[in-house]
């Protein structure tokens, strides 16, 4: 009886141990793991792929502090889709791209991700640092390939980022060196860096000290947050400090502030900015008088850059989209779908266009073109940034997106030596 | 040296606008008793319509009516309040809250996409004078500021409205038993709030104030200013002035000589620190209880 009842009880500990490892099961991240079924073309495929298309996803901005920009992404996204389905697609299966607006905040990416992300193979834009910061280990969990519209070296330790181009404290090397070539700032000078607190401002600063460190520079750091609009104190600061140029890692807004400010305080030296200070609206704000100091350095060309590609691309979102903003996110955007499309490409050739199959392409690929859109890109070193070359643009109220190109895409030595967070070797 | 006097004279431009929305808080307190946390929203009311109107009616025009127009709003909220007589200030205080989300969401969602400036004949142009730069829209609102408060505190002294007020003040009971309509002088206390909050977004929505346009910022600028109010002490009209410039001086000076970010939490530090002192504010009426 004793014996029986012992049995009974071992029983229900064994049913409910092989309950708990079913239910562990179901609420594994099975689906994630390599695997996946073969579909049309004996190509091996998993989420977001069909026999007839393959499911992209932006997570972008089209109404926060950056709509300007990512409303350009998504159009560049949006034309590289197009073209790339009229020359009949990729592994014969049409691009299909879904949408979404987390408006720069991390918490509604964080709603919006789960939404998204069994729909689609992988992410041809995910805009914003801390959205991505947000959705690293996301990313990671469900082997999700990302291309950020975001360029911190930071994030070059999560083996699911698609980085394309020049990350922030590449571009503010190569600008420093550009600004020193010009005779703008010499050896010794002090310069100010105003930058946001996080991800995007600290990569952007780690630029500016790693530059002023070689070149005898010293670096005022102001630290801002993302909401703060006004700047005057800071340059009033600035110049006490006779700084002679002033580092933006800021949003449009600050940097019209900046500006503004070191004009009417007579200070007037050159202002350098990564790629997301300059937007093409502030031209038509009241300090649009005061932005003609600013050099953007960026991976992408300027929107009225002569490149072939960038004209081409131009034309074609004028025609489509007009009376939308003008500014260098379209091309950003195009770029981005330029190298989804040679790593889905290289995924098919090897039969695999499940997310393990692209992230094994992508770092299988060495040489990425994009008619100069970005400098040639090398995805082979996991932890380094795959370019180190910007186009530099100086603001011109009469250029169409409101900068025009003042350096062809270039690398400086400095950049060449610089050693990123994450990289190996 | 130049640039501690070039803080100074941003502290000072500043503190003029903060000086004229703590007057508003303080003038509707006076004659209340009630702390107006909708005093924000009344400040979009009047920026949007002149955002709204200056394209088809002139800036000019269009400010007048945006002043009107918050003075109207103030009013407005008088009469929402006194509908709930029976309600405790405290009470009253939490219905200005409710009050100030449901319009400041809405401006926020009419105003939509655009941030829009809207000190068009000022703005971003400044003067230089011995080395330093004087912010045009900062030095008009110096002199529009102590041209209002200059009348203000007259009408306070010598008008019958103002000898209403202040009795009010003193004694509630006491000045409606004297004759005093006590509902006249409190609506004529919200349409004055009204309109100072529809002048001082005159000087918030610019690039030389707050770098930035209307919106949220803007409403969360007129929130900066209730600091100044309170150290001021909330029942004193000359208290609000001198909190203002304190507030515009602190932040400045402290974004310099401390940091960036401690500048913003240096204003809350500083009425803390004078709360502690003088609980009443620097010039506020002590509360004394006859037993």
């Amino acid at each position: 009886m004793i014996l029986r009842r012992k049995a009974g009880r071992s029983a229900l500990i064994a049913g409910a141990l092989a309950s708990t490892l079913v239910l562990a099961a179901c609420g594994s991240t099975a689906d994630n793991q390599p695997g996946g079924t073969t579909g049309a073309g004996g190509v091996k495929t998993d989420k977001g792929v069909t026999d007839s298309t393959i499911t992209l996803g932006i997570m972008g901005d089209t109404t926060g502090v950056f709509k300007n920009l990512g409303a350009a992404i998504n159009a560049g996204n949006s034309i590289w889709a197009e073209d790339v389905n009229a020359a009949g697609g990729i592994c014969n299966r049409q691009i299909k791209i879904e949408i979404v607006d987390h408006g720069y905040k991390a918490d509604t990416a964080k709603t919006l991700y789960p939404q998204l992300e069994p729909k689609v193979l992988g992410m041809v834009q995910l805009l914003g640092s801390p959205v991505l910061a947000a959705l690293k280990q996301n990313l990671i969990d469900d082997n999700l390939t990302a291309a950020p519209a975001s360029w911190s070296s930071e994030i070059l330790n999560n083996p699911n980022i698609m980085m394309i181009g020049t990350t922030y404290d590449l571009e503010i090397i190569d600008g420093l060196a550009y600004l020193q070539q010009e005779g703008l700032i010499k050896e010794g000078d002090t310069i100010g860096h105003i930058y946001i607190d996080g991800e995007y401002g600290g990569n952007g600063l780690k630029g500016s000290k790693f530059y002023a460190e070689k070149h005898g520079l010293t670096v005022k750091e102001s630290k801002i947050t993302s909401t703060d609009s006004d700047l005057t104190n800071i340059v009033t600061g600035l110049r006490g400090d006779g700084v002679k140029a002033i580092v933006l890692t800021t949003t449009p807004g600050q940097s019209a502030s900046a500006l503004a400010a070191n004009q009417a305080l007579g200070l007037n030296v050159p202002v350098l900015g990564n790629n997301p200070t300059f937007d093409p609206a502030l031209l038509q704000s009241p300090a649009a008088n005061a932005l003609g100091n600013l050099y953007v350095a960026a991976s992408s060309p300027p929107f009225s850059s002569k490149t072939p590609k960038a004209v081409e691309v131009a034309a074609k979102y004028k025609q489509k989209y007009a009376g939308a903003p003008l500014n260098a996110g379209l091309h950003v955007g195009y770029v981005e779908g330029l190298v989804w499309q040679a790593v889905l490409t290289k995924a098919c050739e090897s039969g695999d266009l499940t997310r393990v199959g692209v992230q094994k392409a992508l770092t299988s690929l060495s040489s990425v073109k994009t008619d100069d859109l970005v400098a040639e890109l090398d995805y082979s070193s996991p932890g380094t940034p795959p370019t180190r070359g910007v186009y530099i643009a100086k603001v011109d109220p009469a250029a169409e997106g409101g900068l025009t190109e003042v350096a062809p895409l270039f690398t400086a030595p400095d950049a060449e030596g610089y050693k990123a967070p994450h990289q190996k070797g | 040296m130049e640039t501690f006097v070039q803080l100074v004279v941003n502290g000072l431009g500043k503190g003029a606008v903060y000086a004229l929305l703590a007057l508003g808080f303080v003038v509707i307190f006076k004659a209340t008793e009630v702390v107006n946390f909708a005093h924000g929203s009344l400040v979009l009311v009047g920026g949007y319509l002149v955002y709204a109107l200056k394209d088809s009616m002139g800036w000019i025009g269009a400010a007048v009516v945006g002043i009107v127009s918050a003075a109207l709003a103030g009013l407005v909220l008088e009469r929402l309040l006194a509908g709930a007589r029976n309600a405790d200030h405290n009470g009253l205080a939490l219905l200005t809250i409710g009050v100030d989300v449901i319009i400041t969401e809405e401006i926020v969602r009419r105003i939509g996409a655009d941030i829009p400036f809207i000190g068009d004949p000022y703005d971003s142009q400044p003067i230089q004078i011995a080395g330093l730069t004087i912010f045009r829209t900062q030095s008009i609102a110096l002199v529009v500021g102590a041209v209002l408060i200059t009348a203000f505190f007259l009408a306070f002294r010598f008008s019958s409205w103002g000898v209403a007020m202040r009795a009010q003040a003193e004694n509630r009971e006491a000045a409606a038993l004297m004759g005093i309509r006590s509902s006249r002088v409190t609506a004529t206390a919200w349409l004055v709030a009204g309109a100072l909050a529809g002048v001082a977004v005159l000087f918030m929505a610019t690039q030389d104030f707050s770098g930035a346009g209307l919106g949220r910022g803007t409403h969360a600028i007129a929130l900066i200013a209730f600091p100044a109010a309170i150290l001021g002490g909330l029942d004193s009209t000359a208290g609000a002035v001198v909190g203002g410039l304190v507030v515009g001086l602190t932040e400045a000076l402290s974004a310099q000589y401390i940091s960036f970010e401690f500048s913003k939490s240096a204003v809350f530090l500083v009425m803390l620190l004078v709360l502690v002192i003088r609980p009443s504010g620097l010039f506020g009426t002590k509360e004394l209880s006859r037993v």
